[in-house]
């Protein structure tokens, strides 16, 4: 059996996050710690269903390129983060993409039903901007070093 | 009740010649004799006692030898011999072939037995009189207890208790019926039962389907206004009861009734709180849900602001510290050290409303293991200051997350008010003790004056500045309401420089 690696020069990251400040923050954490990520941005659900799906303008993949890993926020305009999420988890191929939850929600329920339609993992936004830079840092480490990637071509075994 | 007697068949013979044939008959004669509850003899035209059975004899006291020829009118009362009962009553017999009374009889001893009495004229071929048969039977048990009932169902105030002929035509009338339904005996009797129905209920026919499903079924129960005689109306609960006859037919009805009204309103009133209850329930469960949602956008919108200035308040002094005057940077400082507080303060007053709105589900707990899990929540510069001593196999039947919180709280709350330059300590201890679980967290701090201890379990109470002790003031309510809704209690012993022991006590599981 042969193993191939998916090498991942530059981790293409959609970041689905309606709070500019936090978006802003995100940036700021992940430029403080070594390793190399670009950082796409949606600010509400329907637009990243339809950047996902390659509507309209996101089809032009060469600027909208499918990203290796989703953070999704829960509370979103119009489409919440979970229904961004059962809806990806529904698309052929598209459906094993790794999907982050990264929100500011603690509540049981939220944090059950995510993991309920498949989320790979659900963390609450830090208070300070040192956890963020901890938990994004240690994200993006295991991502760049460890992480094995899916392929999203529906026709990959 | 009017005794079923039927004159005993052997005792009306058809074809009687004489007394003395009747004597002659021996099989007859044998079973007369034989018989031990009923005097049976015979008297002669002018009512003088010509023969004796055994039974008379056990009633009456009377032998046979000094009895026979005797006149009968000595088994009679003074007032009935007054009234010449005796002779009346052959009269009556003569006349009419049968007559039947109850009464008064007197022993030999001269004391008194409740009779009944069936005098038959005995006549030959030619109808000519030959004399009486005489069967007498006592009936004083009987009667005394018909008395007692009659007495009692008489005496009875609380209930209406009164008889309909077969066609609601009222027959009998109580004391209770008099009081309740305001109608004397007099005025009554022989008046239907539907004076007492609601026009309403009356025109609806509602009195004769009482007695319908009475007959049918044997019984009526039901509930309903009825009408005094002074037009007022009185809630009232109503047993009909069908009386039938040995054969079967239907002779009345008993009816038994209850004013019931104060029950009645009693119940309204009941019903009426409960309706209130629900609505409120409802309007409460409504707020519950407002109340969630408000502190999920709260916990959600409220603190992203926060993050936002703590997160660029960092990103300046960390990425352009140097570039800073140390005045700048000493206010950057406060800005973070304000935005944690404030992130505090949202997350204790969440978790109190929480509290104070969720269910607390309790569940058999180990008291050991929660404790222990307090104490690795406390902040490990200080962890090694709480000192735990528990026996193992301590349960308790609490929430175990929100114990843990409240234990967490109170050692925090001891590691924290201590003068400067001395060592915090907090000693955990706990006992099962009469059905309950006492837990005690003990401080060697500052302590608290008596005048603040009920003060201090109220929300944003603080005895100290934020500057001197740091705290949101939230961390005692939040103690205080989760014992509560756990069904335990908190106590606080303590005095300035003694130290504090919050003491709490929980259900044992």
């Amino acid at each position: 059996m042969m193993v191939v690696r998916m090498k991942v020069e530059r981790l293409i990251t959609l970041v689905v996050e309606d709070d500019d400040s936090d978006f802003q923050l995100f940036e700021a954490a992940f430029r403080r710690t070594p390793g190399d990520v670009q950082l796409h941005r949606v600010d509400d659900g329907e637009s990243a269903v339809a950047y996902l799906a390659g509507d309209g303008t996101f089809s032009d993949r060469s600027r909208y390129p499918l990203p290796h890993i989703i953070l999704l926020d829960i509370k979103l305009p119009r489409r919440s983060g979970l229904e961004v999420l059962q809806w990806v988890r529904q698309q052929p191929g598209l459906c094993r993409v790794p999907v982050i939850m990264l929100t500011s929600s603690r509540h049981t329920k939220d944090v059950n039903r995510a993991y309920e339609k498949g989320v790979s993992a659900y963390f609450s936004k830090p208070e300070t901007m040192k956890e963020l830079t901890d938990l994004l840092g240690a994200l993006k480490d295991v991502w760049t070093r460890w992480f094995e990637f899916p392929s999203l071509d529906d026709k990959a075994n | 009740m009017p005794a079923n007697l039927k004159p005993a068949a052997p005792g009306q013979p058809k074809t009687v010649n004489t007394p003395d044939t009747l004597n002659g008959d021996k099989v007859f004669r044998l079973l007369v004799d034989s018989i031990q509850d009923y005097a049976i003899f015979l008297l002669d035209t002018n009512g003088c006692v010509a023969s004796w059975n055994p039974g008379a004899e056990r009633m009456k006291l009377y032998r046979r030898e000094e009895i026979m020829g005797k006149h009968f009118s000595i088994f009679y009362t003074e007032p009935d011999l007054a009234i010449r009962k005796p002779w009346h009553e052959l009269e009556v017999a003569a006349e009419t072939g049968r007559y039947e009374d109850e009464g008064w009889r007197l022993r030999k001893d001269g004391t008194r037995f409740w009779a009944n009495v069936i005098i038959t004229a005995l006549r030959d071929e030619n109808r000519n009189l030959l004399g009486f048969g005489k069967i007498t039977r006592d009936i004083t048990e009987r009667r005394e207890a018909e008395l007692r009932y009659r007495l009692l169902i008489e005496g009875v105030s609380d209930y209406a208790i009164y008889s309909l002929d077969p066609t609601g035509v009222i027959t009998s009338w109580n004391a209770g019926a008099e009081r309740i339904k305001g109608y004397s005996t007099d005025e009554i009797l022989g008046r239907h039962f539907s004076t007492f129905y609601t026009p309403e209920d009356a025109a609806a026919g509602l009195p004769q389907r009482v007695l319908k499903q009475a007959a049918d079924t044997g019984h009526y129960e039901g509930e309903g206004w009825r009408v005094r005689k002074d037009g007022t109306r009185f809630w009232s609960s109503v047993v009909v009861t069908a009386i039938r006859n040995e054969t079967g037919d239907l002779v009345g009805y008993s009816k038994i009734t209850r004013d019931v009204s104060d029950r009645k309103k009693l119940l309204d009133t009941i019903r009426q709180h409960a309706e209130e209850l629900e609505l409120r329930i409802a309007e409460r469960e409504q707020t519950n849900a407002e109340l969630e949602a408000f502190s999920y956008s709260v916990s959600h919108d409220l603190r992203s602001p926060l993050r936002a200035i703590e997160g660029f308040t960092d990103i300046i002094c960390t990425d352009f510290g140097n570039q800073l005057p140390q005045e700048v940077k000493t206010y950057l400082g406060q800005i973070s050290t304000a935005t944690r507080r404030m992130n505090r303060l949202v997350q204790d007053l969440l978790e109190y409303s929480r509290l104070s709105r969720i269910e607390l589900k309790p569940t058999a707990a180990d008291v050991a293991t929660i404790i222990e899990e307090a104490r690795l929540q406390v902040d490990e510069s200080f962890r090694e200051r709480v000192k735990v001593n528990v026996p193992a196999g301590v349960k308790a039947f609490v929430h175990p997350p929100t114990l843990t919180q409240i234990i967490y709280n109170l050692m925090t709350n001891g590691l924290k008010f201590y003068p400067a330059g001395k060592q915090p300590r907090v000693e955990v201890s706990a006992e099962q003790h009469e059905g309950k679980v006492r837990i005690t967290v003990r401080d060697e701090g500052i302590g608290i004056p008596p005048e603040h201890h009920e003060r201090i379990f109220q929300v944003f109470e603080r005895l100290h500045s934020a500057s001197k002790f740091p705290g949101t003031g939230i961390g005692l309510a939040i103690v205080k309401r989760g014992i509560n809704r756990m069904n335990g209690t908190v106590r606080l012993q303590s005095g300035p420089g003694k130290g504090s022991t919050f003491t709490l006590e929980v259900p044992a599981a």
